[in-house]
């Protein structure tokens, strides 16, 4: 049960209650439930004229409502009626909470500026323990070095030796790359994607540009120089 | 219940770091379920030592914080059946976790495992306070240098104002040959300042350095003399009464066979 299937609202008139539209009956009379327990003393003694909106109620939920914010809330209740929809009702009604909406976003728009758009420049070396983070593209012109972190929403390009954590497309952005002068990561991360280098160690004078990238679920990485 | 072990000194680089590797290798190496918990935020070093600094997705201020459950910060060592590792956070600082939510924290840990080691920062202040937390039993490193045992001192004093009371002892990185000579603080010596019980004694050992810069701790290394030390006091920690390793006639045998084979000796 969501927080806002009911809402209660006061105005001039008395009491709003504000019922999600999709919300099952059920639904919406605990919720009611809980709404006027939580309100406490708040309306014992009061005289109400309540209106109702948001959700199509028929005769018998109207009163089986009606009823329980009688008994419930203490209240005298002059009146239960639906509000005659105005244009903030409708409003109300096509769009869901915000909140809600934000997240539905949040899903799908994570950071695409990764051909062009904004973009940091840092210059100088990162040592361990700093974290460097940026919503776009992150351009390093100095060394990572290990116990360093740099995250960006899109690529990432390390002009010297990248041997710290970096996380490329740290909001979900697959297609985002890194590459270093030197690739020597202690971990790789492209999105959800978390890589480190295999545990047998001496290949560390590899000192060929190279580029990380998913394809499919899996990173691959090979030097984007041509070859020479 | 598992047990849950300080390892401080006060001081910085007596080996704090290296022996809770070797001691929760050992543990786990003898049967029993470990984890090792950094407290060093910001300067953590044990995943290093550890060798499982690539690993770390999640830390303990992640952990503390709620970013994730205990159970996803938790990197199982694959060398070593049992043996987990609770990194510290390196872009964090210490002031990131309370004592409370470390006493929380091994609560929840002490259901599950039969050993808890936790590696203390240096110093005396909030990551030394979050250290001792949750602990019941401390260990104090020293070295045989008067900067290190005063200070060893001052910590045994904190631990016994923290209600940790007997902590237990090691001497690391003894030099036989000088303490011989007279030029090194002597085992004895260190007992009368400290008055604390011995639980070992780790001799200087090159074999420790090259173990740490490989990220494989020495305990498990038989022709370790260290190795073979951090073994004695693994041992000791689990209740087994072990002579304290006798650097002396080890040294003189060794100096024996050095005369037989016609080197000379020092």
């Amino acid at each position: 049960m969501s927080e806002n299937t009911v809402t209660f609202k006061g105005t001039v008139n008395g009491l709003t209650i504000i019922i999600k539209p999709e919300a099952g009956f059920e639904e919406v009379v605990d919720s009611m439930r809980l709404k006027i327990e939580s309100a406490g003393k708040f309306f014992r003694g009061a005289k109400l004229a309540v209106r109702y909106r948001g959700r199509v109620l028929n005769e018998t939920e109207k009163s089986q409502l009606h009823e329980l914010l009688k008994s419930e809330s203490g209240a005298t209740i002059l009146s239960f009626e639906e509000e005659i929809v105005d244009n903030s009702s409708v409003c109300q009604k096509s769009n869901p909470p915000v909140s809600e909406r934000n997240n539905q976003i949040k899903k799908y728009m994570f950071f695409k500026g990764i051909e062009e758009g904004r973009t940091k420049f840092y210059r100088g070396t990162i040592r361990s323990g700093q974290l460097i983070t940026f919503d776009g593209n992150l351009v390093i012109l100095g060394d990572v070095n290990p116990g360093a972190v740099i995250e960006a929403t899109g690529n990432i390009v390390v002009m010297g030796l990248l041997r710290g954590v970096v996380h490329a497309g740290s909001d979900g952005n697959k297609e985002a790359i890194v590459a270093a002068l030197g690739l020597n990561p202690t971990q790789l991360r492209i999105a959800d994607i978390i890589t480190r280098p295999p545990d047998e160690k001496g290949t560390s004078a590899n000192q060929v540009p190279e580029l990380a990238y998913v394809k499919g679920d899996m990173l691959f990485v090979e030097r984007f120089l041509p070859q020479r | 219940m598992g047990e849950v072990i300080v390892i401080t000194s006060g001081k910085g680089g007596v080996g704090k770091t290296t022996t809770t590797a070797n001691i929760g290798t050992g543990l786990a190496l003898s049967g029993h379920k470990v984890v090792l918990i950094d407290t060093d935020i910001g300067l953590r070093n044990l995943d290093v030592v550890m060798g499982l600094e690539n690993r770390i997705v999640y830390d303990l201020v992640d952990v503390v914080e709620g970013v994730c459950r205990v159970k996803q910060a938790l990197i199982k060592d694959k060398r070593y059946e049992g043996l987990y590792l609770l990194p510290a956070a390196q872009t964090r600082d210490k002031s990131s976790v309370t004592p409370e939510q470390m006493i929380n924290l091994i609560n929840e840990l002490k259901t599950e495992f039969d050993y808890i080691i936790v590696d203390c920062p240096a110093g005396i202040e909030q990551g030394f306070k979050n250290a001792i937390a949750g602990a019941n039993r401390a260990i104090v490193i020293t070295t045989p240098e008067v900067s290190a045992v005063r200070d060893a001192d001052r910590i045994v004093g904190l631990l016994e104002a923290n209600e940790l009371r007997n902590p237990k002892l090691i001497i690391n990185r003894v030099r036989i040959d000088m303490v011989k000579r007279g030029d090194m603080m002597s085992i004895d010596d260190i007992i009368d300042i400290l008055a604390i019980d011995l639980i070992g004694v780790v001799p200087d050992d090159e074999k420790i350095v090259i173990s740490t810069n490989r990220g494989e701790p020495a305990v498990n290394d038989d022709k370790s003399l260290a190795g073979q030390a951090y073994r004695n006091i693994t041992k000791r920690i689990q209740g087994e009464e072990v002579p304290i390793l006798n650097l002396e006639t080890d040294d003189s045998i060794f100096s024996k066979f050095k005369k037989m084979l016609g080197f000379k000796t020092t």
